[in-house]
């Protein structure tokens, strides 16, 4: 098969595995908008009333968790569809390459997100307008960040045997990467003797990239002063996607060793 | 020319402070444009000669070549050949079945037109038309396991590898399976399966091999192997006789309340001229694929005591 004809079984995988379910089941979008919204509405009861200044953050927050959590769906799925369905083997013994079945996985997991990302960039228009320009970045960290989780998410599913050993490790993994960091919170509220460590989880990168693509600040300067650089952010988080994404094409089991 | 030959393959499954021994040295070859089928006992070692054969999993040593490639250093270019119907899958739950195989098609890089017309003819041939728009989450396991094995064979691939295709499948469900894999063998793939229905060998398959424990244990058809029992008939006794005084006439195993007696066809008249005496039913048939199979491998250890 060509570049090309591989390219095309991308965006059908995307088709039938993302976009048919979800046009036939659209109680799915519910459930992927559901949990950061949720946050995103403690958020807004805990801070409106005394801090509004906090609520873009929040709103932010919640573009990056449901792009972080399309790499807990495509950990879950690709598992499912190997270990429950066996269906990932009849792509394998197939021409089409562990790529393309990655990048089709990873579409059909973005195109259940779509929804709610939209949602939350009104949303975020709302509390806080922004331009076009920052729309592109935006929606270039949201890209980088949807790579990120499910080359991530693709890599780890390869290497179980059950599915009940997955479910926990995709809440550990998927969690740590959305709630821990400042994602929905600015970095500046992190002790300045601890803000570097921050940056030792990659989505903090993308939490901080988004940030200064709105003007969004909040408390003194981050410490050492190299991690305000939005450049650190860039390299960091285009750094951990090419990391994750090598690391899946080369490490993960396409064939059993 | 041969579609497959594996030379010595081996393959050890370690984990858990165990070693299994899955395949051990095996020797196999499959002429182009045949249909082969594998026999064994569960955990014989059939999956994993497919797995290996098929690019899923990496032997522990030995090799594979499949139509001229090694399956490990040239996988990509085997995939290109290949298509397999794995054991135990399960279609997409929101796809229909015309969906699967449309799709199945397309992502394998077919021309719109080509997987319209392959998919209505598999629908139509895997009696799937009734069904063919109904989303496989609504219908029964046989047809769920139809709807994948169509999907396979919809490609037309060069090898096509089935492992257990109509597993859950009605009899006469298995017998459009049986057309359509009959079908693309003439069109000129090469079909290994593998099948616990010893019917479903000995109708589809030209040739057939036994695997146990890891090793070939027999290559050849399936008439030659019913004949390596020296016994061509098999009678069924029912209550009314012991199982030491048909000893001396061959084989004696008991099935149920029934006893069963593998034996030639000399000895077939006093035989049933006996049962006759002792008011006993008798029934007689030829020996079957699944006798001689039981035979090679072993009886399980119930029907050894249910004969002494």
């Amino acid at each position: 098969m060509s570049a090309r004809q591989q390219a095309y079984a991308a965006l059908r995988i995307c088709w039938f595995n993302g976009i048919l379910p979800l046009w036939r089941t659209p109680l799915l979008v519910a459930a992927v908008f559901l949990t950061p919204f949720s946050f995103l509405f403690f958020l807004f009861v805990i801070t409106a009333p005394t801090n509004p200044a906090l609520l873009p953050f929040g709103v932010m927050g919640g573009i990056l968790f449901s792009a972080l959590f399309t790499g807990n769906g495509m950990l879950n799925d690709c598992a499912y569809l190997r270990l429950e369905r066996q269906l990932q083997t009849i792509f394998v013994a197939s021409p089409v390459r562990p790529l393309t079945y990655l990048l089709g996985m990873a579409l059909s997991e973005l195109a259940f997100t779509l929804p709610a990302l939209a949602m939350f960039l009104g949303i975020l228009d709302l509390v806080h307008p922004y331009g076009p320009a920052t729309l592109g970045v935006l929606l270039g960290v949201v890209v980088l960040t949807w790579l990120m989780a499910s080359t991530l998410g693709f890599l780890i599913s390869t290497f179980f045997h059950q599915l009940r050993e997955i479910w926990p490790i995709g809440t550990l993994v998927f969690s740590t990467l959305s709630i821990l960091p400042p994602i929905f919170y600015p970095a500046g509220v992190i002790p300045a003797r601890l803000q570097w460590a921050a940056f030792l989880v990659p989505s903090t990168f993308a939490g901080q990239l988004a940030d200064h693509a709105l003007g969004l600040t909040f408390g003194p300067a981050l410490s050492p002063s190299v991690l305000n650089s939005p450049w650190l952010d860039l390299a960091g988080l285009a750094g951990a996607t090419l990391l994750f994404g090598g690391l899946a094409l080369r490490l993960a089991r396409w064939r059993d060793p | 020319m041969e579609a497959l030959v594996a030379r010595q393959l081996t393959r050890v499954y370690t984990g858990r402070g165990k070693t299994v021994r899955a395949l051990d040295s095996v020797d196999l070859s499959i002429e182009k444009g045949r249909l082969f089928a594998f026999l064994g006992r569960n955990g014989a070692g059939k999956t994993t000669f497919i797995k290996v054969a098929a690019t899923l999993l990496m032997p522990t040593s030995g090799s594979v070549t499949l139509l001229g490639r090694d399956v490990v250093s040239e996988a990509a270019r085997v995939r290109e050949e290949i298509a397999v119907v794995p054991q135990e899958g399960r279609p997409f739950f929101h796809l229909t079945p015309r969906e699967h195989i449309y799709e199945y098609l397309r992502v394998r890089g077919f021309a719109s037109e080509t997987a319209r017309d392959r998919t209505d003819e598999l629908v139509r041939a895997m009696g799937l038309t009734p069904f063919a728009d109904t989303i496989a989450q609504m219908l029964s396991g046989g047809l769920q396991q139809r709807t994948l094995v169509a999907m396979i064979l919809a490609t037309e691939a060069p090898f096509l590898f089935l492992d257990e295709p109509t597993l859950g499948m009605d009899p006469f469900a298995r017998r459009q399976v049986w057309q359509v894999v009959r079908r693309t063998v003439r069109r000129g793939s090469t079909v290994l399966l593998t099948t616990h229905y010893l019917d479903e060998a000995e109708q589809l398959s030209e040739e057939l091999a036994v695997i146990e424990d890891g090793r070939l244990l027999y290559r050849g058809t399936a008439a030659a192997l019913k004949s390596t029992l020296h016994r061509e008939i098999r009678l069924e006794f029912g209550p009314g006789l012991q199982a030491k005084e048909l000893e001396p006439f061959g084989r004696v195993y008991a099935e149920r309340t029934h006893l069963v007696l593998l034996t030639s066809r000399s000895n077939v008249r006093p035989l049933t001229e006996l049962a006759l005496e002792r008011g006993s039913e008798v029934t007689m048939g030829p020996v079957t694929l699944e006798e001689a199979f039981l035979e090679l491998v072993g009886r399980p250890i119930e029907e050894e005591e249910g004969s002494a």
